[in-house]
This record gives C-alpha cells, structure tokens and sequence, in this order.
C-alpha cells in the first residue's frame, strides 16, 4: 500500500494553490500539453514545469509523450487510496461498536433467559 | 435544446483518461488476477469475467455472481500477457456507445507500474461519470487484493452488497439479453 513517504509527497504536492489549480484544469480537459496549461497562469512556464515534476512524483499527473510533446492526465488514484484509508478506519470503528453492541444485546438476552 | 437526451456523436475533449498506481508484486500476479475468468473480481464490482476465452476479437461480459445479470460487454482489441490487455467496454445499463479500456503493465525492479486507460468516452454522459468512479475504484482496488491479500473497503462493501444488489438492477441488464453470440452486433 502506500507508504508514509509517498503520503508525505501526495500531501506536499496538494499543499500549493497552484498545484491544486492545475490538477482542476488537467480534470476538465484532460490531456491538454505544458504549453496550454502554463497559458492559464501568469508564472513563467518554467515554474508551471517545476509544480508538474512535484505532480508527477507524487503520482497525481501522468505524462504521455506526443512526439515533442508531453500530454498531461490527472491520476484520481492516489487521492482514492487516501480516503480509503480513513474511511477503512472509520469502517472499523463502526465494526467495533457493532460488536459491543452485539455483545450487549446477547448479554441482555442472557438475563432475560434467566428470569424466565 | 430539443435533442438533449440524444447521444452526442462526437467527444469534445479528448475523451480520454488515465488511472495509474505502483504495485509491488512482479507482473506476472497482476496480470494473472487481472484476466482471471472464472472467479469473482474484488477490484471489478465483484463481478465475473465471463469469456469464450480472452484473445482478440473474443467476446467479453462481466456478470454478477450468480450470472443473472450483465454489468458491462466488450470485445477483446488485444492479448499479449503480462503487458497489455485492451478491450471495447460498454454499460448494459446506459444508452451510450462503447469506448475503450487498456490496461498497461510495466515491470521494473519487482514492482509493476500499473496503467487503466479509457479512450473515446462520450463527454457528458452518465458512461463518462461511471468511468470516472470506476477507474480509480479498479486501480485502487488491484493494487491492495495483490500487495494485502484484500481489497479496500470499498471493494469489499461492492462484494457484500453484490447479492442484494439484483432487486434495483434495471431489467435490460438482464443476462438473457446480453448472450456472448450476440455481442459483436450489439457494439457495432
């Protein structure tokens, strides 16, 4: 599964406003190339590059070469296996209450077993 | 717009996506739990790859357990184990034409780079939706039945709805309509 220095990449990676913005643009047009994408910025095309290598690393974009050029996808699945991991937290928890109460139930059936 | 509900006849954008995770397990136990055919798919919706056997231009469904109803059909584009796997994918449930998923497997060092990619989706319809749900769902879902011997909870929630499931499943995802024979028309 995903280990903690991944996490920590997935997390930086999310920690910048215009990393977040470019993970919503490669969403609504995906597979638009480094150009296009530095267009809707004002930084320098360069700065948009550095924020891609980040992206890429953290596995949150996908690069596929076109010739001389490199077409950018949003990857969902890191961010997938993030939720996972706490929602199969929260599922355990709702497990364990589950069984207290199982366990409740069976012991008041017992008592009421008793009175009878 | 009088023609709203109409199919759209081309993709505006590129219609395509891509769901990539690093598994850690040698390609050969991904691809072989990848294709299995005759057991129960955690990481696809619980379902069952029902085949005449996988190999280009086969027939494909995916069918829930019990094989009464059929999820999803497509014919095999192409077979070449362990590294690409690609096949015309099509709801029952949904009017739309079908588009396509590779899956892609790159091996380096012990640990698979794993690749789900959907092409030719139709922008805008409840298809696209479903893909987007699905694919990090399946990639997700593959990589923890092969690195922990389960899937994620969300897997495994798919697997314990799955007999409950049939009560809500419209009628024309009905097997009985969906027969192998027949698949090759219905994806003209």
């Amino acid at each position: 599964m995903f280990n903690e220095s991944h996490m920590d990449q997935i997390f930086h990676a999310l920690s910048h406003e215009t990393r977040r913005k470019i993970l919503d643009l490669l969403r609504d047009r995906p597979g638009q190339g480094v150009g296009v994408l530095a267009r809707s910025f004002d930084v320098s095309r360069i700065a948009i590059m550095n924020h891609l290598t980040v992206l890429e690393k953290a596995g949150l974009v996908i690069s596929e070469k076109d010739g001389r050029s490199r077409l950018l996808y949003l990857n969902l699945v890191p961010l997938q296996m993030i939720h996972e991991r706490w929602s199969d937290e929260y599922g355990a928890h709702w497990a364990g209450r589950l069984t207290t109460l199982k366990n409740l139930a069976e012991q008041k059936a017992a008592q009421g077993g008793e009175k009878t | 717009m009088t023609d709203s509900n109409r199919v759209p006849t081309a993709a505006p954008s590129s219609g395509k996506a891509m769901y990539k995770a690093m598994i850690n397990a040698p390609i050969e136990t991904v691809w072989n739990l990848l294709v299995q055919t005759d057991e129960v798919l955690p990481f696809f919706f619980g379902a069952v790859c029902h085949t005449t056997g996988l190999k280009p231009g086969a027939p494909m469904a995916m069918q829930s357990r019990n094989g009464k109803y059929t999820s999803v059909v497509g014919e095999v584009l192409e077979f070449d184990p362990p590294h690409r796997y690609a096949h015309s994918f099509k709801f029952t449930q949904f009017e739309d034409p079908p588009c396509t998923v590779t899956y892609d497997l790159k091996e380096s060092g012990g640990v698979t780079e794993f690749t789900m990619i959907t092409e030719n989706v139709p922008a805008g319809t409840k298809t696209e939706k479903s893909m987007a749900q699905g694919g990090p769902f399946i990639t997700g879902n593959l990589k923890a039945l092969v690195e922990t011997g389960s899937p994620l909870l969300s897997g495994k929630m798919v697997t314990w709805l799955g007999p409950l499931m049939g009560f809500m499943t419209p009628r024309q995802c009905r097997s009985e309509y969906w027969p192998l024979s027949s698949l090759h028309e219905k994806l003209k």
